[in-house]
């Protein structure tokens, strides 16, 4: 599903992620760990393309990075749902539109659009705050409506960057329970985070990174 | 699309001010190019219908006979752009200028002999006028064996003709500078715009949105701009058109002639869309995403 075969970044010559490579399997759950620095955000961003490696190959879901046009980043990045640690969520429109815009720019059409957005705030349970503003929502509703977003165009991927960073222990507990439901349902699941709370017995399988390099790829 | 032009509708809305701004310039600024179809389009009309204003004298030679004069009287009646064919023999003539020059009719004392021609006055049928066919026909007199010249006013006509051309110039110039213009006004608003939704464009980015998704709104918000400063134009020009014309008809004769083609009504607005459109994709060709 996921492969990096010696891929490193570099910023301004400081080397973000150094030659390193690793698999995931369609319907894993990967918790992504390390330190504040460590390239836990990089690799997320060259998976879904926000950047692209310097050297190295990234091959997901049947696209690979060598030869990849531009033009096919949009359709390469709709195989992939991301939730964002600060939301990302468009301020001028309610909850149901915020949803609704990942299944426009597939070009669904409205009525399926209205079926599949209701089924997304069902699984979050925030069917009640479809015609909310995001302002007008917790930071734990909030990302539930990120995390709707991100699932509804039944992505074959999951990306979450630091998705519980501003949330409270119980909201932090809600995301989590959802994000198992989803990796049930198959998607593939890459939870980027340094809170070992979230991950520690959950038998999953844990990249951690340091300084850009893996320094441990197993299981919890 | 529909999309596209849904949300370009809302966009249209939600920026109002920015958008009445620009619809106002551009307005404006198809106002002045419509004037300038107008003026060029009454122009030409006066231009083309100048030469029937004015009688041709056809000046035969002194020996013509009576008989050639006549057989030339009935074939010019025949034709369709000639109204009233008029002969002048050379006594008719030499009485006319007596009457004409009358308390100096001495500097014609001491003549011996009668210097002027024979001479034809033509009146053009205004009703079937055609200039083209009006310029073939005197040059197909002047070819004739017993006309010594033609005289029809050319160069009144040539000095209107040359003036009509130059103005064509300064037209042409006034309405490539009002489109540039144009264009300019749609380029900077949608530049704006994207710029305002600079955030929101980088979340439809993320999700997978194409870069046909995301310009479809602009092009149309672009292309909607345009179409609302040329009907604004074309309203405004209608309407002062329409007042001038009622309130100067009867003092002012040149507004009887004047007149405002429906087409430039619709040339404008068009004008509008496509040139709304070229600035949109102008100023999106230049962003990157």
């Amino acid at each position: 599903m996921i492969h990096f075969k010696n891929v490193t970044k570099i910023y301004d010559n400081i080397t973000a992620l150094r030659n390193i490579s690793f698999s995931i399997e369609k319907g894993e759950y990967v918790f992504v760990t390390g330190p504040s620095g460590a390239g836990k955000s990089t690799l997320l961003k060259l998976i879904y393309l926000a950047e692209k490696p310097d050297e190295g190959i990234i091959s997901i879901a049947g696209y690979s990075t060598d030869t990849l046009k531009d033009r096919a980043i949009p359709y390469l990045r709709r195989n992939i749902g991301v939730v964002f640690q600060d939301f990302k969520l468009l301020e001028n429109k309610n909850v149901y539109d915020n949803i609704a815009i990942a299944l426009r720019i597939r070009g669904v059409g409205e009525r399926e659009i209205r079926e599949r957005v209701h089924e997304a705030l069902k699984l979050v349970n925030l069917r009640h705050k479809a015609d909310s503003l995001p302002s007008a929502l917790s930071g734990g509703e909030q990302q539930r409506v990120t995390i709707a977003r991100a699932i509804v165009g039944e992505p074959t991927v999951l990306l979450a960057d630091e998705p519980t960073g501003n949330l409270d222990a119980d909201n932090a507990a809600g995301i989590m329970k959802i994000f198992r439901e989803i990796n049930a349902r198959g998607t593939t699941i890459l939870f980027a985070t340094h809170n070992r709370d979230l991950y520690k017995n959950t038998g999953c399988r844990v990249i951690k990174l340091d300084s850009g390099n893996i320094v441990y790829d197993d299981l919890e | 699309m529909f999309y596209s032009a849904k949300v370009a509708l809302k966009s249209l809305w939600f920026y109002r001010w920015i958008n009445l701004l620009s619809v106002l310039t551009i307005a404006t600024g198809l106002f002045i190019y419509g004037v300038v179809l107008f003026s060029l389009y009454n122009l030409e009309r006066a231009t083309q219908r100048v030469p029937e204003k004015f009688t041709i004298t056809v000046f035969l030679k002194n020996r013509t006979t009576e008989k050639q004069i006549q057989r030339l009287v009935d074939s010019l009646s025949r034709e369709r752009i000639i109204s009233r064919v008029k002969y002048i023999s050379k006594e008719q003539a030499l009485e006319e200028l007596k009457d004409s020059l009358a308390d100096a009719a001495y500097v014609l004392e001491g003549l011996d002999e009668n210097p002027l021609f024979p001479s034809l006055e033509i009146k053009l049928n205004e009703d079937a006028f055609d200039k083209k066919e009006t310029e073939l026909f005197i040059k197909r007199l002047k070819g004739l064996e017993i006309v010594e010249d033609v005289f029809y006013g050319e160069d009144i006509f040539s000095t209107i003709k040359s003036l009509y051309q130059n103005f064509r110039v300064v037209a042409l110039t006034l309405i490539v500078l009002f489109s540039v213009a144009v264009v300019f006004v749609c380029y900077s608003t949608v530049k704006i715009l994207f710029f305002r939704r600079k955030e929101e464009i980088e979340i439809y980015k993320l999700l997978g949105a194409t870069k046909g998704f995301i310009r479809g709104p602009f092009i149309f918000e672009g292309t909607f701009i345009g179409i609302l400063g040329g009907l604004l134009a074309s309203g405004a020009l209608y309407t002062i058109f329409s007042v001038l014309k009622g309130f100067g008809n009867p003092e002012i004769p040149l507004m009887r002639t004047l007149e405002l083609n429906p087409i430039i009504m619709v040339i404008v607005p068009v004008s509008g869309m496509v040139l709304g459109f070229i600035g949109s994709i102008i100023a999106l060709g230049r962003l990157k995403y």
